[in-house]
């Protein structure tokens, strides 16, 4: 594996050096879904890199200056520009980068995976809200929204009657929201794509392909993860090493 | 008058047939701003464009087949493509015809605008709850502080480029798509949001310069008129200020 298996870097760690050139670096944290985007796009692309990961339960005070939101992932070059906001970063590293580009090149295409990007944004805070949610009744409730979101992309993959979500070879769309379906078995779930056949053969097609298959995390060590981030211990982000 | 000033459809209207070839359509509302970042990216690029207004209160059966829940902006091609959400629909016309590129060339000065118009995200929601609240007598104070807020993170970032547009020295995609929340503060009742920010002030009369913007200015008063009939659940808010 890459330098994405590095410890974080957190209170008190010197600051980084800039970027050497021929190489961009990522900001990363190894569990993070956002951040996965990034390094998907980055290994899919071949783009060669670095990964400096960020402890986010006790953050550098010097990352605060690559983002001031302290948020993964950042991307920095070796002219020091830096770029935030995980689609953002990786719409960057399509149009930047040479070799297969991932967003479609006819502008309705693109559009249409764009809108279905929108579509989906309702799931990563609703998978957050359910993570947090301790009420049995509330975490019901979520669930029952989780579905409704997961029936509409059911029902767009359906229609397009293609393996992935931008036809029939993997692209930008798939890549951008593959991070939280892989962690509906960690995260127990599953339950949320029963009634939802073509996703599930798309979630198998996904596991199949190379980059995706890289980056994949176990379901042990991400709930070992997961278990300490929601105690807030600064161990978590380095679980596993 | 500008090319959308007509009536809009609403209920038991009959659906518009299909667009015809060397045109794109675009289902809007004179007032909405959302819709007016559409409007203003059809102009800047000279594009060939047809404008069916929606009565936003009394929606025609058949608009819920171009968007699921009815809302505007949409785009529909002549290959009957629908495009909506109005960041997409402007970034979809920009790589789709030529001429003019809003967005710069440059992946990561794009990257920038992009960044930039998500430090923009709260600012439709708290002029829309400013103007809600002013007009149901309720106190707006909080969001007011919230809203100025917002507009001192723009001012520093104008301050930090030292440029006269979001994008430099030119106006660019990123002040299209700002500009309909500023063009309404004066209507909307709070134009001294912008008392402590002269940066902003002065794009702002640099906007109101730039000839796409100038062409589709709304007049204030025509504006006023929407917006009292509209407080008023008056279905008739949406063609106010049209002579036919």
């Amino acid at each position: 594996m890459s330098g994405g298996s590095a410890r974080s870097l957190g209170k008190g760690s010197a600051p980084p050096g800039p970027v050497p050139e021929g190489l961009i670096r990522v900001y990363s944290m190894r569990f993070c879904p956002y951040a996965q985007r990034t390094r998907l796009v980055l290994t899919a692309k071949g783009i060669r890199h670095e990964v400096i990961n960020i402890n986010l339960k006790n953050k550098p005070e010097w990352f605060f200056k690559k983002n001031p939101s302290g948020l993964v992932p950042v991307l920095e070059t070796s002219l020091g520009q830096l770029i935030c906001e995980s689609a953002i970063t990786c719409e960057y590293l399509d149009e930047a980068y040479p070799g297969k580009k991932l967003w479609p090149s006819d502008p309705y295409e693109k559009a249409c995976q764009k809108m279905v990007f929108e579509s989906f944004s309702k799931v990563p805070p609703l998978i957050a809200r359910i993570l947090r949610t301790q009420n049995k009744e509330d975490c019901s409730g979520l669930k029952e929204e989780l579905q409704k979101e997961i029936t509409k992309l059911e029902e767009v993959l359906t229609d397009k009657k293609t393996t992935f979500f931008g036809g029939n070879s993997l692209s930008m769309i798939d890549y951008l929201i593959w991070p939280w379906f892989e962690r509906l078995e960690a995260l127990e779930l599953n339950e949320c794509v029963d009634q939802a056949p073509t996703l599930k053969l798309w979630m198998a097609a996904m596991k199949k392909d190379p980059t995706v298959s890289s980056l994949l995390t176990d379901v042990k060590t991400f709930q070992g993860f997961l278990s300490l981030y929601l105690q807030d211990s600064p161990e978590a982000c380095d679980y596993g090493l | 008058m500008t090319d959308d000033a007509t009536r809009t459809l609403g209920k038991g209207s009959i659906p518009p047939g299909p667009v015809p070839e060397g045109v794109i359509r675009l289902y809007s509302m004179r007032f909405c701003p959302y819709a007016h970042r559409t409007r203003l990216v059809l102009r800047a690029k000279g594009i060939r464009h047809e404008v069916i207004n929606i009565n936003l209160r009394n929606k025609p059966e058949w608009y819920f087949t171009k968007h699921p829940f009815g809302q505007i902006p949409v785009l529909e091609n002549s290959k009957c493509q629908l495009i909506y959400e109005s960041v997409i629909a402007c970034e979809y016309l920009d790589d789709a015809y030529p001429g003019r590129k809003l967005y710069p060339y440059d992946p990561y000065e794009r990257a920038r605008q992009k960044m930039l118009l998500e430090l923009f995200y709260k600012v439709p929601h708290l002029t829309k709850e400013c103007l809600v609240a002013l007009r149901c007598g309720r106190d707006c104070t909080d969001l007011k502080l919230a809203l100025r807020q917002e507009f001192c993170n723009l001012e520093e970032i104008l301050g930090y480029q030292n440029t006269v547009f979001f994008g430099g020295d030119c106006i660019s995609m990123i002040d299209y798509l700002f500009w309909p929340w500023f063009e309404r503060l004066d209507v909307y009742g709070i134009a001294d949001c912008v008392n402590h920010t002269p940066t902003l002030r002065l794009w702002i009369a640099a906007m109101k310069q730039d000839p796409t913007v100038c062409s589709l200015l709304t007049d204030k008063n025509t504006f006023l008129g929407f917006l009292n009939l509209y407080f008023q659940n008056n279905p008739a808010a949406f063609d106010y200020g049209l002579s036919c």
